[in-house]
């Protein structure tokens, strides 16, 4: 039992080394901003899946590096992938990463929801779309709190 | 004690390489497995879920066709979402009103939530509606949606897809899947809407409103002067959120506690709530 901890340490250790510095994007899509502040001018947009390069942290906010263009994102839209198995066995092409694992889940996907949509046809998606398009810009947030003299996160 | 995660796949690679006669392949499938069977849904998967819970709820209840009202309920909603735990989900949070007049509020999974007008009626001012959503928020910050899952349906799906979670599925596959996922929305369904989420749960969601609600500058106190005015009005006992919610004294005793001692200045209530007055 000991043996096989410290082999796994050591493989961890060399996981962790090696994949530290990188952040992936878990939401559909999100904006590097210039300060590591909610509201604070957009940089560039990035889009789930894309793998920013962390430079530092900054309380909820990690400084990171995109397409070679610095700025900040907040740590509730990012993931660390860390964990690449492909880098412990040296296998090629066989292996996905813990983090790929995690974000692939368990298969609950746009495929799954198109079959599943087609056995319950009586289910109100247009609906849905219709909700997930009602939508509130930065802009109208800032605005609405300070008229209405609340907080700025 | 719990096994941290990572230590046990560790564990399980490690065994496998020293004493088996396994091929790499095989190892790193084994591993893969752990890691699925055992990790949480991910946002986007809880998003397809959400996405289907609300379909569900949105195929009794049709929305309020009002686009100024829906704007400001979203204003509201982003407010407190922005000071929450989590500010970003997947698809990010929506707020909608449903055309019914029973008091009510859903959160799916995911970041959408839907409160009846029934409820929006039943806030006095804006702080009162902001304290509806923290709440709302809350539960999808802490997953309480998708804890209901039974995890032997997330098992069995890891099992089939192993590590072929990223590709597209042969039709017998989908069918599983299918049937687990509707297995999981059933599962959230019956929660949110029939039985409830656990006296733990609600607690929790109300206390985490109260953090958002100081966090955001609303005052703290609106969620208990919403519940005592619910009770007093005598909703505090059945129908509609109530019917699965826990009995609202013993919300209001354990709201009591956490607000702060000092008082909130009314004068922003009250500037707020002419606002609130002229969306609704």
């Amino acid at each position: 039992m000991k043996l096989y901890l410290i082999g796994f340490l050591i493989l961890a250790s060399a996981s962790v080394s090696s994949h530290a510095e990188t952040l992936t994007v878990i939401t559909k899509q999100n904006a590097i901003r210039t300060s590591c502040q909610f509201f604070a001018p957009v940089k560039a947009m990035v889009y789930y899946n894309d793998v920013l390069e962390v430079t530092s942290k900054q309380g909820d906010w990690y400084q990171v590096r995109f397409n070679g263009l610095p700025g900040c994102i907040h740590k509730s839209a990012v993931d660390k992938k860390s964990f690449t198995l492909s880098k412990i066995t040296g296998s090629q092409g066989q292996s996905a990463s813990g983090g790929e694992v995690a974000l692939a889940g368990k298969g609950f996907n746009p495929q799954v929801e198109s079959a599943y949509k087609r056995s319950n046809p009586g289910l109100n998606y247009t609906a849905v779309n219709r909700v997930e398009g009602y939508t509130v810009s930065d802009k109208q947030v800032l605005q609405f709190i300070q008229t209405g003299r609340l907080t700025p996160p | 004690m719990k096994t941290p995660l990572a230590l046990l796949a560790g564990i399980i690679l490690v065994s496998l390489i020293a004493c088996s006669g396994m091929d790499i392949g095989s190892v790193t499938r084994v591993v893969q497995q752990t890691f699925q069977a055992a990790t949480p849904l991910s946002d986007e998967e809880e998003y397809y879920v959400g996405r289907a819970v609300a379909a569900r709820i949105l195929s009794t209840y049709s929305l309020l066709e009002d686009r100024k009202l829906t704007e400001y309920v979203n204003l509201v909603g982003n407010t407190v979402a922005v000071n929450s735990d989590e500010p970003y989900t997947y698809g990010g949070y929506h707020f909608a009103v449903l055309n019914s007049e029973e008091i009510n509020a859903f959160a799916c999974p995911g970041g959408i939530i839907l409160i009846t007008k029934g409820m929006l009626y039943a806030t006095q001012n804006e702080d009162e509606l902001a304290a509806v959503l923290a709440h709302e928020v809350a539960h999808i910050n802490n997953r309480d949606g998708v804890s209901a899952i039974q995890k032997a349906r997330l098992t069995e799906v890891a099992t089939l897809i192993g590590k072929e979670a990223a590709q597209r599925y042969t039709p017998a596959e989908l069918s599983q899947l299918v049937t687990a996922f509707e297995g999981s929305i059933d599962d959230v369904f019956k929660t949110l809407v029939v039985n409830g989420y656990s006296k733990t749960q609600e607690y929790r969601a109300d206390e985490d409103a109260i953090t958002y609600l100081k966090r955001a500058g609303y005052d703290p106190y609106a969620l208990k002067n919403f519940l005592v005015r619910l009770q007093s009005q005598g909703q505090g006992s059945t129908g509609g959120i109530m019917k699965t919610h826990p009995a609202t004294s013993e919300r209001i005793a354990r709201v009591e506690k956490e607000l702060p001692s000092d008082q909130f200045d009314q004068s922003l209530v009250q500037l707020r709530a002419k606002r609130f007055k002229k969306a609704l």
